[in-house]
């Protein structure tokens, strides 16, 4: 063990005493190291935006459609209620519907823009409610006038946050229909900043039977489109279950009209982007590491013939073939170990402007750096056998009469 | 009188076949603990070879050589860097110092290779360094060193692990006539200390320093004396 510490210290003082040209030759490690882990980061950072709000959250979803092209079915009130009574990992499933109108209050008229949905909305994730209830399964069958507020439209609206009970009548074209708000939820960012904007619009939900019903439309013939909603645990399981139990249910053979959708947020294209992006810059990483890699070698070979005559000297005090190739191996490894060190600072200090400039979350993952670590002493004990070979090949009686 | 190098008809052919040397032609050759032994012959006579196959960083092309009774003429690379670290300590004409290491890390370095620990090195290398008196130039680099004072870190790097055989090829050669005298006698301390020195050189005023002459010439062995000048300081 002594003596491998010697070796690390002659080849830290061989490293040192060639302070430039060691660093030139860490120069293509350094870079391919910080550009692999910049775009690591950097694409973490990306999902991380992209998905972030809704992984923090237990909740789930996944989005079932129909392929109109292949099949005429559409999603009903009583084959939804199927659906989830024979999927019993997943909270419900919701169609969404969207209701624009005006909407008055006791205090002021605004610009409404409120979801139609089931029950199961609730389950989203964002409808925490601070005063009355939730639109039930019973609101949604009888297609109650009910409707769930934001705290800042109940603001708005009636002047004051409790407006459980109040009145909303909502015109939209030449109908005009009262909503009695049953429940008033918890601000999102989406809510205020809808509510502040220059065309401020309140936001709101109510059943999508409701609107179906107030603006003379078939429920039965309304929607293609359901999303799912479950704990995120059993993502999976209801990803797996999902189209055949629609198939079942709807009575749609073959074909494959249903479409299950599980990604999480970011659509597929964007991920794919990233994805392809990713691998472009692994590749110019890679051929950046080679280069780095054969630049060692290639630094390593001339030190070797440089230093000649020392590794005839070390060999005559006793040095074994194995001891001059750890050596040289040693200096390789370690100066490739810095270039690592090196590029690692400069791809997080890359990845940390980057994700701050753009607003993406900047997290490392641990094992990433001790990896990238371990790849760049690699690339050295690799491109350092070819040298190290060489000079504990050397013969002493020819290396000592070397200049 | 124990044996301590005995080589039995050694040869050694350089460019086998058309354009053969025989730099050492049947070479037999008997040395004792304890002697004080000066090769000396005209360059081109083979003593550099001879030097070389004495400190196994060479093998003979046939004959044999029993070094402490081991026959060494046929030994791997390794078993040979092996015995070298064991058995002798090289002063070389120029120094051959690590020019990168102190005065201390080049002393040091036979008991890396021993595989000495670092306290017990330190205390080998620092007294091998007092021992040729050059306690003030531990941390000093080769180049910072007078010639003299180089070769007294090279010596001081020969007898660090106390090797039984100190082999000497022209190592007054690079030095002015002050720092000769002074190797020299600082050569003939050790002999007196116990050691077996071999000196190769071609000059005789060194060799008559000797109590045994060798001469060599043409690869063979011309003469083998007991100096009857030599004389202990
Ligand atoms: N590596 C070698 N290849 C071929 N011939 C050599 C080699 N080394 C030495 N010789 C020859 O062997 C003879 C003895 O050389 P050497 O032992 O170096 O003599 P010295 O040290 O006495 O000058 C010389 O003729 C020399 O040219
Ligand atoms: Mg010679």
């Amino acid at each position: 063990m002594g003596v491998i510490r010697e070796y690390l210290k002659s080849a830290i003082s061989s490293i040192r005493n060639n302070k430039g040209r060691s660093l030139l030759t860490m120069l293509g490690i350094i870079i391919g190291i910080a550009a692999v882990l910049a775009v690591l980061v950097i694409g973490d950072g990306l999902r991380a935006a992209v998905t972030g709000e809704m992984s923090a959250l237990d909740v789930a979803t996944i989005n079932v459609s129909l392929d109109v092209a292949k099949t005429d079915k559409c999603f009903t009130p009583e084959n939804m209620e199927a659906i989830e009574r024979n999927m019993s990992c997943i909270y419900g499933l919701s169609p969404s519907v969207s209701l624009y109108g005006n909407g008055k209050g006791t205090k002021k008229s605004y610009n409404l823009s409120f979801s139609g949905g089931s029950d199961a909305l609730s389950e989203n994730g964002q409808n925490k409610i601070l005063y009355g209830r939730y639109f039930t399964r019973d609101d949604v069958n009888a297609a109650n006038y009910v409707c769930v507020i934001s705290q800042i439209s109940a603001m708005k609206l009636f002047g004051y946050e409790n407006a459980v009970g109040e009145t909303i009548e909502i015109t939209n074209g030449d109908i005009t229909k009262d909503f009695t708000v049953v429940g008033i939820r918890e601000n999102t960012s989406m809510d205020e900043s809808y509510a502040e904007g220059e065309d401020p619009s309140l936001q709101g939900d109510v059943p999508y039977t409701t609107v179906a019903l107030a603006y003379n439309k078939d429920v039965n013939t309304m929607f293609t489109k359901v999303t799912a909603y479950m704990h995120k645990d059993n993502k999976d399981e209801a990803a797996a279950k999902m189209k055949s139990v629609v198939e079942n249910v709807l009575g749609i053979r073959g074909e494959s009209a249903v479409k299950v959708d599980a990604s999480s947020g970011m659509d597929s294209t964007s991920d794919t982007i990233l994805n392809v992006v990713t691998a472009v810059v692994a590749l110019i990483a890679s051929i950046s590491l080679l280069v780095g890699g054969i630049g060692v070698m290639n630094i390593m070979t001339v030190s070797v013939t440089e230093r000649t005559r020392e590794i005839g000297i070390r060999k005559s005090l006793g040095a074994r073939t194995s001891s001059i190739l750890t050596q040289f191996l040693a200096e390789a490894a370690i100066l490739t170990f810095l270039g690592g060190i090196i590029g690692i600072i400069l791809g997080l200090t890359l990845a940390r402007i980057a994700c701050a400039m753009v607003d993406f979350p900047y997290t490392v993952n641990p094992v990433l750096v001790i990896v990238v670590v371990f790849i760049s002493t690699g690339i050295g004990l690799f491109f350092g056998i070819y040298p190290a070979k060489r000079a504990a090949k050397l013969d002493p009686i020819e290396a000592l009469r070397a200049e | 009188m124990k044996k301590l190098v005995v080589i039995k008809d050694v040869s050694k052919i350089y460019n086998p076949g058309e354009n053969e040397v025989r730099a050492l032609n049947h070479v037999s050759l008997t040395i004792g603990e304890r002697e004080f032994v000066a090769i000396i012959g005209q360059s081109g006579s083979g003593k550099s070879t001879l030097m070389n196959m004495l400190g196994c960083l060479d093998t003979p092309t046939s004959g044999k050589y029993y070094l402490h009774g081991q026959d060494v003429s046929h030994m791997t690379d390794d078993e040979q860097s092996d015995i070298r670290n064991k058995e002798i300590g090289f002063i070389f004409q120029g120094f051959n110092l690590i020019q990168s290491l102190t005065a201390l890390e080049n002393v040091e370095l036979p008991l890396i290779y021993r595989g000495v620990g670092k306290k017990e090195r330190d205390r080998l290398a620092n007294a091998a360094l007092n021992s040729v008196g050059l306690e003030k130039r531990k941390t000093h680099k080769p180049n910072e060193m007078s010639g003299g004072q180089q070769q007294r870190v090279a010596i001081a790097r020969a007898i660090a692990q106390a090797p039984p055989i100190l082999l000497a090829d022209e190592p007054t050669g690079n030095l002015d006539s002050a720092s000769s005298k002074e190797i020299m006698k600082i050569i003939k301390r050790l002999y007196s200390e116990g050691r077996t020195v071999i000196i190769i050189t071609h000059d005789p005023g060194i060799a008559q320093q000797a109590k045994r002459i060798i001469t060599i010439s043409d690869g063979m062995i011309k003469s083998d004396i007991i100096n009857p000048d030599y004389k202990e300081d």
